[in-house]
Formats: structure tokens, C-alpha cells, sequence
């Protein structure tokens, strides 16, 4: 759904980058299932339809009864059956559409929040939490039903029910009419609003009560190993106890509100019957027709009994508005991919060119780079030493435009990669980081990121460079053995090697090799490393390191250090 | 209590359980003998709570039947005044004075309901959670070779959660749902014998409806709970990798997949859906066809009253099948709840499901590591242990045996996937050995509880977990009542404060989740920060100095060896400096001892 993505600059920017109201973010997501609004517009139709067969059921059978009076059958069977007939049908068909049509938009959505997600998360997740993440795709996405199914389809379905109240009621007792008509718009559209709007908070309280408990159970679990062996169970444990007391508490007042709204709703419901039985008496009102006086007696029931509906949505609106903007803020959340101007594919040419860049991950953190000049050509095989946190890994983030430098310029076949396409440029790199991510999946599944249209060759040969085919073919399932959770069934150093493999996999005419050789035994290290030597003929190589073991064949040594990148003599 | 009766009306149910779970052919009868007794002890310790919920459901019909009445009365009298030859007699206000009454004593019952019923699931829940943790923790760490992360969380959020109607609901409801109609025909009986025989046999058809029903509702809730879990652990396994993901150009391969698991969680819950909806749709027709019947009826008997010309009898017949008629939904209204509650009911089942399979939560002992280790100096010994991962890949650890004097230092070496963690695991006690014996002096490991064992270890293993948070945080974790100096002491010995300058806020900086913001190195030395805090007498280091350039690593080992001092140290490690450690080497090959040197 590429059009959807576009987020209008005026809408992103006119609110400000921190919040968006409530209502904006409603509106971003009715937008967002313009898709599937034909399904949800049938839906409600048939909710139309239902709730009119509905009234028109409780009325008729009231009114046949009542003809009797006057020794005539007012209202045939063959009506009366029809009307049953169509309200059982209809209801569960308006049921089924209305909810498949729902769901449908709420899949789309989830769609959208990952791809959103991605979008900015190049350089990973940050300081959100996955748990949060996963609270906002799995819970609040959930909650957003509610939009439809509890506040818009109800609310048209009372919208058609007033006036036909007011009809019915105004031509027996103008009076009476009106009485009834403000209980019942009282009931379906005001108390609801006031009710959702005194728990816009603690609506908002609750739906983060929901993400925390998700997060400190996720620690918890995740920790399980740390957890264990720092013996740290009544730490974490008094964490999630509170996050639940939190959360049980808060729902314990949505209940106390919710018992509230209903009692509202069913006494505004059992006035309006009150109103219409002393009509009928004659008391206070002016005496309405008995005949009619059923009718409408009938029709009230029915009528309130659709507007509690809308009471009961009032106490959960505030927790879909929230859920809406923790589930747009995603999207308004990405820093705007700089589109300065037409952005170009990335060029065949792979030199690399970094003048003066200078680079920080935070204002308030001291310069990575400081002036930064790096000269590699395509094709050359280079290494950058340094020791562990000078930067070697935000060298890697710049030049994938995971990270954007300060000032300076970095050029790939001599155009600066601010004006490459970011998904272009990455094709051209291949980076092996120290945090490359093992996938609860297969061998198979894991290797293919790398390159989807590899053949079975392609990934053996890739698992013997990495040095793991042996291991590989020693599992009794193969390429298709499952790897778990971060790759949990292998050993750490193996581990390590497929993910070395599904870099070198890929078809990327630069390589960015960020310690490779980590978890490999000596041994196995200087193999690995012959091995490269050959393997990538004709790619750029860039091997990040932190000591050299002098196998390796390089064109070019540079060492970083204080922000500045100087090159070492070959020896 | 005496609503205890009504509890027939469950067992009513409980009968037809049998024939329902019997197409769960592919769930073995022991498991699914446990699955019937976890929902049964469930249901057996929310009856209490769901006390309240049942009585003023009960009561609330009830006064729902005596303002039918007065509508009734009303409407019966003045419809009577058409009758031509009847003079108009003064309504009487009586029943709408009553109506109003009853209407406010209902009010006060339905909230009695609502506020009972969250109650009874907060209550519930909040058991349900502490009982699922504490087994979560009792399983350990083994648990995460067998599960993603992503599915034990939503065992223990999202199973629990789902509880909540099981107890709201679904226990009041299995009570209500006999015991109100029941109460609303009596006097629906008294006035219309007819009428009470209609309501009576659409109501008999309900459960009929509801057990065919049911059958698929089981099925299908818990297909749709599992597409949930799979999506959730799916999503979460995909968001910790994201950038893997995006750098690798996959971002929209990957969003395919997510479509297809979104996208099979919806069908899944339409099934789920199809079958509610359906299931109240036969409500809805039973409920109607009463209508209808009653209607027709009446207004024939009325009718031949009519041509009589007996005013009296005639507002009798219209009051009463009128009070029938608007008793109609009041009748089926406890049946609906039912319906809507089956799935709560299938809800706990899926629940017992994830719920039996993880480990019974263990009884605190209260053995002190003290009591076992007076004097804190500690020997390590295995004794021909194996151990294997996965019966098809062979043992990972073939009769080891191992001797660690206490004070001294046992080096594992070997390539990575040897084994070398395996043995740490093995004495952590996250997993057990298959056959021989791991002793701590004359002490058999399983006889240590695990609460004892974290005082005696300090681990640093291969991959560390940072939790979002400051840097204090994550390093007092391993000791939370350590002092400032304690943790200045750690920080410097891990080389922390090498680092520390550049970081705006010291240790209070905060980093993000898998510890971002930090380099793999930094992330390294917070953890042996944890392991200086904690201070055990037994260190067992799984490649403490990876990702470290080899100065730090110089400077590391050698607070290593300062820590070490005086302990019993095994250490597991590729790292060329490792001769800064005096101690006896072991190779390690495929889960084998291949080489020793020293006495060990």
C-alpha cells in the first residue's frame, strides 16, 4: 500500500513533532482503512436494516396483540413472521460482515504499523521497547475495533433510531415526543461523550498499564537466564506484581466507571417507558390513543435498548483514542527520511569517498568522528582497527544511512549518498554487524534474507566460507534445523558464523565486516580469513577489527582514534 | 451458600464436556484429563466470587418480571377502554408508581452485576498471574530453548487477560442460565400455562443449539489463540532484528509475512465469530419464534373472548399476554449471556493448555547458601555427566568428569559448539544432566535450591542481557542493596570507567533495550561489572572478553584475575591471553575431553 505511506508534510508538521490530539490520530486511521471501506459500508447497512426489522418486530407483535381489542387482526401473520425471519437473518449476517469487514481494516493496520516501524529503524529499535511495540500492534490495534463495531456503527444506528422515535412519539403527544427524544439523545450521544471524555486519562493510564506489565514480563522472560543465575526472581517479580496491581487496579475503576454508564443508560431507558406509560394514563401528559400508546410503548423498549449500546462504548472510547495515537505516533515517530529532492539509484561505481565528517549519536554526547577523511576505491580490500567503542560501528551506520553525519560529505561512485535511495544504497552494502539478529526460524529462512533467489549451491557455498558447512550438514535436519529464539539451539560461535554466511551471501559489491572472526578459535580464524581472501575477489571489503592476525590481504590499513582515521603502514 | 443449588445447572453442562472435547483426538487422554481438571479447579475457586454476580443477576430478572407486570396492568386497562361496551374506569397509578420504584431497585442490581462480575475476573486474574510467573521462574531458562520469548509473555499477559471472562462471565452465567428462566416461568406458568409451555420448550431448545454450537467454539478459540501467539512471537522476533531486516532491503518481504500471519489471525477469529454469532442467532430465532407463537396465539383466544363481550375476562387475557410478551427477552436474556460466554469457557481450556505444560511452581526452600557453605570455599566436581540437547544431534556433553579444587581455576577450551557453555548451564542448574552427578564439595547440585546457587555463582555468559535503563540499574542488578563503593569498585574493575567520560550522564545514562547506545565491548564490561558486584565464590566465565580489542582485554583479565583470587573459577575462552591465568586446561571437542593439562 504505497500511497498510504505518504504522510502528508502538513499534517505531520503543523501538530508539532510531540503529540497528536486524540482526533487526529482517529482520523489518520479511518483514512487508512479506505480500503476496506466498500466492506465497511455494507456492514453497516445490513446494522441498518437489522436494527430497523429489529424496532419493527417488538412494535408489530406488541400491535397484533393490542388489535384484538378491537376484534380486528391489525397486523397479519404472515407480516409478523417475515419480520422475525428478517431479524434473525439480517442480525447475524450484519454481525458477520460488519466484524469480517473489521477485521479485515485491523490486519491492514498491523500491516501498516510494522512498515511504518521499519521505516525508521534502520539503526534498530532505539530506546522503544519491543514489548511496547508489540503491545501497541497486538492490544491497541485490538482496542480500535471498538472505532467501527462500538462507536460508528452503533452511532448511525441511533442516528436513524431518533428521528423515527421523534416521528412516531411527536405525532401521538408533541410533548411527549420531545421528552422521550432528549432522554434518548441524552443516552446515545451526550452521556456517551461526557463519559468519554472524564476518562480520556485514565484510559491512557491503563492502555500504558498494559504496555508495562507486556515489558516487564518481556524482561523477565527474556532475562530468564540472568534472571536465574543473579538469583534476582523478587526483583523482577515485585516489578510485574506492580505493573499487574497497576493495570487491575485501573481496570477496576473502568469497571466501577462502566457499571456507572450502564445504570445511566438503562434508568434513561426505563424513564422514557415511565414517560410513555403515564401518556398512555393520561397522567401529566395529555392521553395518548391505547392503541398507539403499545406501539410506542414497544418501539421505546427497543429504541434504549440500542442507545445503551452507545453508553457503554463512551467508556472505552477513551482508551480508542489512545490507543489510536500510541498506534500513529509509530509513524509520525520516524524521523522524515531527508527527501532532498529526486533521489537517485545507487550508482555501479562503489568508490568511496569521506571528507570531514564529523558525527555524534546524541547532542550531548562528544564527537565520534571529528573531521573524518576516508579514501576507499572499488574494489579494494581495507581495514579499520581500533578499540572497542571509537566508532567502527557508526562508521558502518553513516555509510548505510542508518545514521546521519553532522557536517561533511560521504559519496558512493563519487555522488553523495544523501541523494542515493536509501533501499538502493543498502543493496550495494552488505554489513555484518555485532548485532546482526539470528531469526526464530530456520537455517534456511535465515540464509535467504541475505539473498531470496539463492540456489541450495549458493548457501552451501556460503556456509563453507563462513566456515559452518560442517556443523550444518552434522544436524540432522540440515539447512531446515530450527534455530530458535536468537539462535539458541547453536553455539554462540556458530551462530555467529551463519549470520557471516547470509552476509556473505549476498550479491552486494561492498562488504562491511564488523569482527568477524568473533567466537572462532584461532585456528578457525586464520582459515576464515584465507578464505575472504579469495571468496571476494573483485568486491570492496571493508574489515572492521580490533588487532590484525596477519593472514589477511589488504590493500590499505587505517587505525581510528580520536575521531580521525589515519593510515597504518603496510608491513 | 444456597445459589450452591443452582450449581446443578452447571453440571448440567458439565455433562455434555465429554462429547465436547472428545474431537480433540490429537490431545492425549492424560493431558487432556489434566486440561479438565485445571478448568474444573479453576471454576471450583471462582464460584465464590461469583457469588454476587449470580444473586443480583437473579434478582435483578426478577424485578424485571414485576415491571413486565406493571406495563402489563397499564397497558391492559387502557386498552380495555376501546372495548365499546365497557365504561372507562380510573387507571389505577399504583403499577407506575411501582415501575419506577422497581426501575431504580434494578439499576442498583445490574451495577451489583457488573462491578461483582470485574471483581470476580480482577481477583482471578491477578492469582492466575502470580501462579504462572512463579511457574515460568521455576521453569527457567530451559523454558527458552523450548518457546520464544514472545509466546511465554503471551501465556502469561495475554492467557491470563483472556481469564477474564471465564470468571466474569462464563461461571456466573453457568449458574444463571437455568436458575433465572426457571424463576422468570413460574409466574409466567401462574398467569398463561400456555404461554409458559411455549417459553418453556424454545427455551429447551436453546442448550441443544448451544452444545452443537459449542463443539466448534472450543475447536476454534483455541486456533485463534494460537494464530494470536504465533503472530505476537513472530512480530516481536522481527522487531528486535529490525534493522537486520531493513539493512538487508527486506522490509517489504518481511511486511508480507506479517500480512499473512495478520491476515490468518483474522480468518481464524471470524471462525471463532461464525460460531458465536451463530450460536446467538439461535437465541435470537428461539426467541423471536416464542414472540411470534405467543402473539398469534393470544390474539386468538382474544379474540373469541372479543365476540364473547366479557370486558373483565378480555383485560385479563390482554394484561397477561402482554406481561408475556414483554417477559419474552427477560426469559432469554440469561440464555444469551451463556451463549455469549461459551468462548470464556474455551478461553480457560486453551488456557489450561499453555498453562499444564509449563513446570509446577516449586515451595520455597529455605536452605541458605550459609548453612551448605560456611566457609564460602567451594570444589567442583562432575562426575561422568551427559547431557544431550537433541537425541538426533548427538550428546553434547559425553561423560565429563571434571574436578575443580576450590581456590583454583579450570580453563575449557575448544571451538565454539564443543560443549564449553553446555558444562556452565549444566552447573547453573538451567538445565539437568541426563546421567552421573555434578557435587558442590559433597553436595549434589540438585539438592541446592535455586536461590542458594545464585549466591555461589557469578556468571558472565556469552551473550549478556542489558535491560533498558540506566547503567546503575543493570549493574546493581546483580546485587541491588550493594553501596556506592561497592559499585565504584565493580566499575572500575571491569573497566567500566574507561568508558564512562564519554557518556553524558555517567552512570546514569540510559540505554535502550539489548543495551543500545552502547558498543558490544561496553555491553561486555557492564556485565563483568555484574559479576564484580556480585562477588560469589565460584566464577564461571563463557568467553568473558569477546568483542573486547585486546588491550581492554589485557585489562580485564587482569581484574579477572584480581576477582578470581581466592575462588574457584571456570573459565571457557578462545582468547590467546587466557596464559595470564595460571590453572589447568581442558580441551573440549564434541562434547569430549580431549586434552588436560595440570590435574584436574
Amino acid at each position: 500500500m504505497p500511497e498510504i505511506d505518504q504522510i502528508s508534510p502538513a499534517s505531520t508538521n503543523q501538530s508539532g513533532p510531540s503529540r497528536i490530539t486524540d482526533r487526529q490520530a482517529i482520523f489518520r486511521i479511518l483514512r487508512l482503512w479506505q480500503r476496506q471501506a466498500p466492506r465497511l459500508a455494507i456492514g453497516l447497512m445490513l446494522a441498518l436494516l437489522a436494527l430497523c426489522a429489529g424496532l419493527l418486530l417488538m412494535q408489530v407483535s406488541g400491535l397484533r396483540l393490542a388489535g384484538v381489542v378491537l376484534g380486528e387482526i391489525i397486523i397479519t401473520t404472515a407480516l409478523l413472521r417475515w419480520v422475525g425471519i428478517g431479524r434473525v437473518l439480517l442480525r447475524y449476517s450484519e454481525r458477520l460482515f460488519a466484524h469480517d469487514a473489521m477485521f479485515r481494516a485491523l490486519a491492514d493496520l498491523r500491516v501498516w504499523f510494522f512498515h511504518s516501524l521499519a521505516q525508521g529503524a534502520a539503526s534498530g529499535l532505539g530506546f522503544r521497547r519491543a514489548g511496547d511495540m508489540l503491545s501497541r500492534l497486538v492490544s491497541d490495534i485490538g482496542t480500535l475495533d471498538g472505532l467501527y463495531l462500538r462507536i460508528l456503527v452503533p452511532f448511525m444506528c441511533a442516528t436513524l433510531t431518533l428521528p423515527i422515535l421523534l416521528v412516531q412519539l411527536c405525532s401521538q403527544n408533541l410533548m411527549l415526543g420531545c421528552l422521550t427524544g432528549l432522554l434518548f439523545a441524552c443516552s446515545a450521544f451526550l452521556f456517551p461523550y461526557l463519559i468519554a471524555r472524564s476518562g480520556r486519562q485514565e484510559a491512557e493510564q491503563l492502555t500504558r498499564s498494559l504496555s508495562a506489565l507486556r515489558i516487564s514480563v518481556l524482561d523477565l522472560v527474556g532475562g530468564l537466564r540472568e534472571v536465574r543465575a543473579f538469583g534476582a526472581e523478587p526483583q523482577m517479580l515485585a516489578r510485574v506484581e506492580a505493573d499487574d496491581a497497576a493495570l487491575l487496579g485501573g481496570q477496576k475503576q473502568l469497571a466501577r466507571r462502566a457499571a456507572l454508564a450502564n445504570a445511566t443508560a438503562y434508568l434513561c431507558g426505563q424513564i422514557a417507558i415511565l414517560f410513555v406509560l403515564l401518556a398512555i394514563s393520561g397522567v401529566g401528559f395529555s392521553k395518548v390513543a391505547p392503541l398507539s400508546g403499545v406501539g410506542i410503548l414497544f418501539l421505546t423498549v427497543a429504541a434504549f435498548e440500542s442507545a445503551g449500546a452507545l453508553t457503554r462504548a463512551g467508556v472505552q472510547a477513551g482508551a480508542m483514542g489512545a490507543a489510536a495515537r500510541r498506534v500513529v505516533e509509530i509513524a509520525q515517530g520516524t524521523p522524515a527520511v531527508s527527501t532532498t529532492g529526486q533521489e537517485v539509484d545507487a550508482p555501479t561505481d562503489t568508490h568511496i569517498g569521506i571528507t570531514g565528517v564529523k558525527f555524534r549519536w546524541a547532542s550531548d554526547r562528544p564527537y565520534v568522528f571529528d573531521g573524518l577523511n576516508l579514501d576507499i576505491p572499488a574494489g579494494a580490500r581495507v581495514a579499520i582497527l581500533g578499540p572497542s567503542g571509537v566508532g567502527k560501528s557508526s562508521l558502518a551506520a553513516l555509510l548505510l544511512k542508518a545514521a546521519t553525519p553532522e557536517s561533511g560529505s560521504i559519496t558512493l561512485g563519487g555522488i553523495d549518498i544523501s541523494h542515493i535511495r536509501a533501499t538502493s544504497l543498502r543493496r550495494q552494502i552488505a554489513w555484518l554487524s555485532q548485532a546482526t539478529h539470528l531469526f526464530d526460524d530456520t537455517i534456511r529462512s535465515n540464509l535467504l534474507l541475505g539473498k531470496p533467489d539463492a540456489t541450495e549451491d549458493d548457501l552451501w557455498r556460503a556456509l563453507e566460507d563462513a566456515a559452518i558447512a560442517g556443523v550444518v550438514r552434522n544436524l540432522p535436519e540440515g539447512l531446515d534445523t530450527w534455530l530458535g529464539e536468537g539462535g539458541v539451539n547453536l553455539s554462540g560461535g556458530q551462530g555467529r558464523r551463519i549470520a557471516l554466511a547470509r552476509t556473505l551471501l549476498t550479491d552486494a559489491p561492498i562488504m562491511i565486516l564488523d569482527e568477524p572472526t568473533t567466537g572462532l578459535d584461532a585456528q578457525t580464524e586464520q582459515d576464515f580469513l584465507r578464505t575472504l581472501n579469495t571468496v571476494t575477489a573483485g568486491r570492496t571489503i571493508i574489515l572492521i577489527a580490533h588487532r590484525l592476525t596477519g593472514v589477511e590481504k589488504l590493500d590499505q590499513v587505517w587505525r581510528l582514534s580520536h575521531g580521525q582515521a589515519a593510515a597504518v603502514p603496510l608491513s | 451458600m444456597w445459589y450452591a443449588l443452582f450449581a446443578a445447572g452447571a453440571g448440567v453442562l458439565n455433562g455434555l464436556r465429554p462429547s465436547l472435547s472428545g474431537i480433540n483426538a490429537y490431545v492425549m487422554s492424560g493431558k487432556k484429563q489434566a486440561i479438565r481438571g485445571w478448568t474444573r479447579t479453576q471454576t471450583r475457586l471462582g464460584r465464590k466470587a461469583a457469588g454476587p454476580v449470580v444473586v443480583f443477576g437473579i434478582l435483578s430478572s426478577l424485578v424485571g418480571v414485576a415491571q413486565a407486570w406493571c406495563i402489563a396492568v397499564v397497558l391492559g386497562h387502557s386498552l380495555i377502554s376501546l372495548h365499546s361496551s365497557t365504561v372507562p374506569a380510573a387507571l389505577p397509578l399504583w403499577p407506575i408508581g411501582a415501575f419506577l420504584v422497581l426501575a431504580i431497585v434494578r439499576t442498583c442490581f445490574l451495577a451489583g452485576v457488573d462491578i461483582g462480575a470485574a471483581n470476580a475476573g480482577i481477583e482471578a486474574r491477578k492469582r492466575l498471574r502470580a501462579e504462572v510467573l512463579s511457574s515460568v521462574l521455576t521453569g527457567g531458562p530451559a523454558l527458552l530453548r523450548q518457546e520464544h520469548s514472545g509466546v511465554l509473555a503471551t501465556t502469561v499477559v495475554d492467557r491470563v487477560e483472556a481469564l477474564d471472562g471465564f470468571f466474569g462471565r462464563w461461571i456466573p452465567a453457568s449458574i444463571t442460565w437455568i436458575a433465572a428462566p426457571v424463576l422468570v416461568l413460574i409466574p409466567v406458568c401462574f398467569v398463561q400455562p400456555r404461554a409458559g409451555l411455549v417459553l418453556g420448550l424454545c427455551g429447551l431448545a436453546v442448550p441443544v443449539g448451544q452444545a452443537l454450537f459449542g463443539i466448534g467454539a472450543a475447536v476454534a478459540s483455541r486456533n485463534q489463540f494460537l494464530a494470536m501467539t504465533r503472530l505476537q512471537a513472530r512480530f516481536l522476533d522481527r522487531v528486535k532484528g529490525i534493522a537486520t531486516i531493513v539493512l538487508a532491503g527486506r522490509t517489504e518481504d518481511e511486511t508480507h509475512r506479517l500480512a499473512e500471519a495478520a491476515d490468518e489471525l483474522r480468518l481464524r477469529t471470524m471462525k471463532v465469530l461464525r460460531v458465536a454469532f451463530l450460536s446467538s442467532a439461535s437465541i435470537d430465532a428461539a426467541m423471536v419464534v416464542a414472540l411470534i407463537v405467543v402473539a398469534i396465539m393470544d390474539s386468538h383466544a382474544a379474540l373469541s373472548l372479543q365476540e364473547q363481550n366479557s370486558a373483565p375476562l378480555l383485560e385479563h387475557i390482554l394484561t397477561s399476554s402482554l406481561f408475556v410478551l414483554l417477559v419474552i427477552p427477560e426469559f432469554f436474556s440469561p440464555l444469551r449471556a451463556l451463549a455469549l460466554a461459551y468462548q470464556d469457557r474455551a478461553h480457560a481450556q486453551g488456557a489450561a493448555t499453555a498453562v499444564i505444560d509449563l513446570p509446577v511452581a516449586e515451595e520455597h526452600r529455605t536452605v541458605s547458601e550459609q548453612d551448605l557453605f560456611p566457609d564460602r570455599s567451594i570444589s567442583i566436581t562432575l562426575d561422568q555427566v551427559c547431557f544431550t540437547w537433541d537425541p538426533a544431534r548427538g550428546q553434547a556433553l559425553d561423560h565429563i568428569s571434571i574436578k575443580v579444587p576450590a581456590g583454583e581455576t579450570v580453563i575449557l577450551t575448544g571451538t565454539s559448539g564443543s560443549g564449553k557453555s553446555t558444562l556452565m548451564e549444566l552447573l547453573l542448574k538451567f538445565i539437568s544432566p541426563d546421567s552421573g552427578q555434578i557435587l558442590l564439595n559433597d553436595i549434589p547440585l540438585e539438592t541446592i535450591p535455586a536461590d542458594a546457587l545464585s549466591h555461589i555463582f557469578s556468571w558472565i555468559g556469552q551473550k549478556p542481557i542489558l535491560f533498558a535503563g540506566t547503567l546503575r540499574d543493570n549493574i546493581l542488578f546483580a546485587h541491588p542493596d550493594a553501596d556506592e563503593e561497592a559499585l565504584m569498585a565493580a566499575v572500575k574493575a571491569a573497566a567500566v570507567d574507561q568508558f564512562l567520560p564519554s557518556l553524558s550522564e555517567g552512570l546514569d545514562t540510559r540505554i535502550g533495550e539489548g543495551g543500545f547506545g552502547l558498543s558490544g565491548g561496553q555491553a561486555q564490561r557492564i556485565a563483568i561489572a555484574r559479576a564484580y558486584l556480585k562477588n560469589a565464590p565460584v566464577l564461571l566465565l563463557d568467553e568473558p572478553t569477546a568483542h573486547l580489542d585486546p588491550e581492554t582485554e589485557k585489562s580485564v583479565f587482569e581484574s579477572l584475575q584480581r576477582l578470581a583470587l581466592n575462588k574457584t573459577v571456570i573459565l571457557a575462552t578462545h582468547s590467546a591471553a587466557t596464559h595470564m591465568f595460571n590453572g589447568h586446561r581442558i580441551g573440549l571437542q564434541d562434547g569430549k575431553i580431549v586434552q588436560k593439562q595440570g590435574s584436574a
